[in-house]
């Protein structure tokens, strides 16, 4: 029992009743043990009165209402604070083990009621004799000697069947009774969890609690609280964890000096106490996982957003997929879009907005897809499957979200404002100036009026029949004129025939010239023309090639033409005269006769008809 | 009275004076004025109705400058195609068209054999119809030669007309070759541009098929075949299936 005497400020008084809002408590332990007296207050923070309690119906009380002030003013960088709180206190016994109700006091502060906050108080039976400790299926204990007091730490598991990534909530529990100045060192072994992802549960405070276990009231505390996620499947036995405690053994000491008497003297005292070890069964998950599981076991939802679905060349937009359940959440693997071609994707933000609970993570999981655009079209993005294992309905489940059509307009000047980039282009090292090409857009457009000249039309159609005959009739003009002047072609075709034919006539024209030249009385010109009228004669008429002209060819050739022996012999007189002729004095006598020679040769030569 | 009522449309008619709407004499000026004014779609679109009445070179290219404005790449492409397909030799058609070609992203030239591309230069530098005349013009040529060459009697002749014909037996074969490839073109329009900004052309014509390549906005393809809404379309050495929507016959 505690009271507390304060001394009255008035000041501090006076002020507190302008506090602005009444706060009326019922203060209880919320398990108290049969047969114990145990204490319930009721406190309000401003002046009240006419308190009328609950009826106490399942306890006996047994003192009060005892009635205690407390008011304190502090000055905090010249600010003021200041708190008052009157309270009435009832000790109170229970009698009977179970859970009972105690409803709310009424107090009038400034002539108005105010009502304070009911409680409920469990009433654990009371000791029995102590006993052998035993275990329960999912549970276990360590027992320290009881003379000194007993610590012992159980093993909670929220489950020892499961199925793989199925939470597991487990817990170190500190059961101690008749120990003083209890504390938790340092010196603590937790077991690996190997085949387990764990997950602690932060405790902001160890908070002590009574509880009935074997017959016996304990304080108890959860020391250590995880959530264990299985890995695989398979029994998997989580190692016993050890604790170290320090408790106060209050020594018994020979009085040394008549100061020592009045302290007691207590010496700290190390207990161990270990956890045992617990075996949790662990099922693999059912076979026929579906092709895109996600990993994810316990229920969840599945939305999506996107932030539009018209859009220009080169905007940005987002799709959110937000998973929201309980489940091994930190597990989920990001699902992948199937995005079209034409999209700058880049990598999602995953946001995790859940907390750990006794049974797995809870919250949601929210991704964001950041992509830009940048074709035009229309484009249709997928539904984004997510499955996962129901452990509720032991079935795998697959979510989906809606296929967002996506609009791609162009963007206005979209290719228009690459021209707009300067491009500065120089080509040369020397000092003249370039013409700089500062840029580079499309011709402007016609402006002039010939827009309405009609396209010409070919006279003649490909493929058509004049085409053909376009051909065809040139064709048959050039095959009949070949025809007819057949004779022609096949004189032409007869080159040697030709000069055979036209060797009279060139050689009457040397002869021609010749004859001029004598009466000119040009000797040199003379003797060259007759020369070369006999001797191209000769090479036409006997189609001896200019480079195997010589007497002996043409006599050869003659012989065998059947030529008389008097014949070939004028034909060399003739040859050798104007071959030497040339060269030595000669009279203009001399000059007609061979000219008439040569004439009279290649006229009877003609007639040979060689 | 009616000159006050002229006066006030003029004044209040924001449009250059040059080019004022009253004065324009067709559908045509009105079309070019909103391009002058940066209204493009709507330029296009007055192009695209006179386009309706008759196909000009000049109308085409100017559509096809609108929409280059707009940047729609693929339909100024087009457009500039259909230019040049009636008008060979149009200069600016042939400037705004590489330019245009300058900013699609596929470069479908390089997968080309350089002969091949230097042929199709060749056969598009002229229209079909001179193509035509031109091969009826060398093939008379050619038989003018033949026979100079087998009739004549100098020599210096016939070795000229023989040269001659079969250098004009070899231009002729040409053109012929070239009109005819021309007159196929024109006749299948087996030459198309994609529309889409990106298609994926599949190796089957179905929405599952196997996707093979990547083809974008602009790129000019050569059809095959073409089955339902599915066509079957070459470009370089690449073949596959993509559908029909997604692209426009020149």
């Amino acid at each position: 029992m505690k009271r507390f005497f304060s001394i009255f400020l008035i000041i501090g008084m006076a002020l507190s009743v302008f506090a602005d809002e009444v706060v009326f408590k019922t203060k209880a332990p919320n398990q108290v043990i049969a047969g114990k007296p145990f204490q319930i207050s009721f406190s309000v923070n401003q002046q009240g009165r006419d308190l009328r309690a609950p009826q106490f119906t399942d306890f006996d009380v047994l003192s009060g209402p005892y009635t205690s002030t407390s008011s304190s003013t502090s000055y905090v960088n010249g600010q003021r604070t200041s708190t008052f709180e009157q309270t009435y206190t009832y000790t109170l016994l229970a009698t009977r083990a179970g859970t009972y109700t105690i409803g709310p006091a009424t107090i009038k502060v400034n002539g108005k009621d105010v009502q304070s906050n009911g409680v409920r108080i469990e009433v654990l039976p009371e000791d029995k004799q102590p006993q052998q400790s035993g275990q329960s299926g999912y549970s276990g204990q360590s027992n320290q000697g009881s003379q000194q007091g007993e610590i012992f730490v159980r093993t909670i598991a929220s489950k020892t069947k499961v199925q793989e990534q199925e939470a597991i909530a487990l817990t170190y529990k500190l059961y101690f009774a008749n120990v003083e100045g209890l504390q938790l060192t340092n010196n603590i072994k937790l077991p690996e969890f190997t085949g387990f992802l764990k997950q602690e549960i932060e405790q902001k405070n160890l908070q002590a609690e009574l509880e009935h276990y074997n017959g016996r009231n304990y304080q108890t505390a959860e020391l250590v609280r995880y959530v264990l996620f299985p890995q695989r499947s398979g029994d998997i036995t989580i190692e016993p964890a050890n604790f170290e405690f320090m408790t106060q053994v209050r020594v018994r000491q020979r009085v040394r000096s008549i100061f020592d008497d009045y302290f007691d003297s207590y010496t700290n005292v190390p207990r161990h106490a270990t956890a045992p070890a617990v075996t949790i069964h662990v099922d693999p998950l059912p076979s026929g996982k579906p092709a895109g599981f996600s990993g994810g076991v316990g229920s969840f939802t599945l939305n999506s957003t996107i932030t539009k679905t018209e859009m220009k060349v080169n905007d940005a937009f987002t799709i959110t997929l937000e998973i929201s359940g309980q489940g091994n959440m930190k597990l989920l693997k990001t699902p992948a879009i199937d995005w079209p071609e034409g999209f700058e994707v880049y990598d999602p933000q995953v946001k995790n907005n859940f907390n750990i609970t006794k049974t797995g993570f809870k919250g949601s999981k929210i991704i964001e897809y950041p992509v830009i655009a940048r074709n035009a079209g229309e484009y249709t993005i997928p539904a984004v499957n997510f499955s996962y294992y129901d452990t509720q309905e032991h079935s795998y489940k697959t979510l989906s979200t809606p296929d967002y059509t996506i609009h791609v307009a162009r963007g206005a000047g979209e290719a228009a404002s690459d021209s707009n980039q300067p491009a500065v282009v120089n080509y040369s090292h020397t000092q003249k100036e370039d013409i700089k090409q500062l840029g580079s857009d499309i011709r402007y457009i016609d402006l002039s009026g010939n827009w309405q000249k009609h396209q010409q039309r070919g006279f003649i159609e490909y493929g058509s029949m004049e085409f053909w005959l376009c051909f065809l009739l040139p064709l048959g003009i050039a095959i009949l004129l070949l025809i007819i002047l057949r004779k022609r072609i096949k004189e032409n075709a007869d080159l040697a025939r030709v000069r055979y034919k036209r060797a009279n006539k060139v050689a009457q024209k040397r002869l021609k010239a010749a004859r001029a030249a004598l009466k000119a009385n040009d000797k040199d010109a003379f003797y060259t023309e007759i020369e070369r009228a006999a001797w191209t004669y000769l090479s036409d008429r006997l189609s001896i090639p200019t480079a195997d002209l010589n007497k002996d060819n043409i006599t050869a050739l003659l012989v065998q033409k059947n030529v008389s022996d008097a014949l070939i012999a004028k034909v060399m007189n003739v040859l050798s005269t104007a071959e030497f002729a040339r060269y030595a004095p000669t009279t203009d006598h001399a000059m007609d006769d061979l000219y008439r020679d040569t004439t009279t040769l290649i006229n009877e030569l003609e007639e040979q008809k060689l | 009275m009616r000159n006050i009522l002229l006066a006030a449309l003029l004044l209040l008619s924001p449009i250059t004076y040059h080019l004022s709407p009253l004065y324009a004499q067709s559908d045509f000026d009105l079309a070019n004025i909103a391009y002058t004014e940066g209204r493009y779609a709507e330029a296009a679109a007055g192009y695209e109705a006179l386009l309706q009445q008759q196909q000009n070179a000049t109308l085409y290219y100017n559509a096809g400058n609108a929409y280059f404005k707009q940047g729609e790449l693929a339909k100024a492409i087009l457009n500039y195609e259909r230019a040049l397909r009636l008008e060979p030799n149009h200069k600016d058609a042939k400037f705004n068209l590489e330019f245009a070609q300058s900013k699609i992203t596929d470069n479908i030239e390089e997968h080309d054999f350089f002969l091949s591309i230097w042929a199709q230069a060749v056969r598009n530098s002229m229209h079909e119809h001179t193509w035509i005349i031109l091969s009826i013009v060398l093939f008379l040529l050619t038989l003018t030669g033949i026979l100079v060459f087998l009739l004549g009697r100098e020599p210096w002749l016939r070795k000229t007309a023989f040269h001659t014909a079969w250098v004009a037996l070899l231009f002729c074969i040409i053109a012929g070759v070239s009109a005819n490839s021309l007159h196929k073109r024109d006749t299948l329009r087996n030459e198309a541009i994609i529309t889409q900004g990106i298609v994926n052309a599949k190796a089957s014509p179905d929405r599952s098929g196997t996707d093979l390549f990547t083809l974008h906005e602009g790129t000019k393809v050569t059809i095959r075949e073409t089955l339902g809404e599915w066509v079957n379309v070459k470009v370089g050495k690449n073949e596959g299936w993509i559908p029909a929507k997604d692209l426009e016959r020149i």
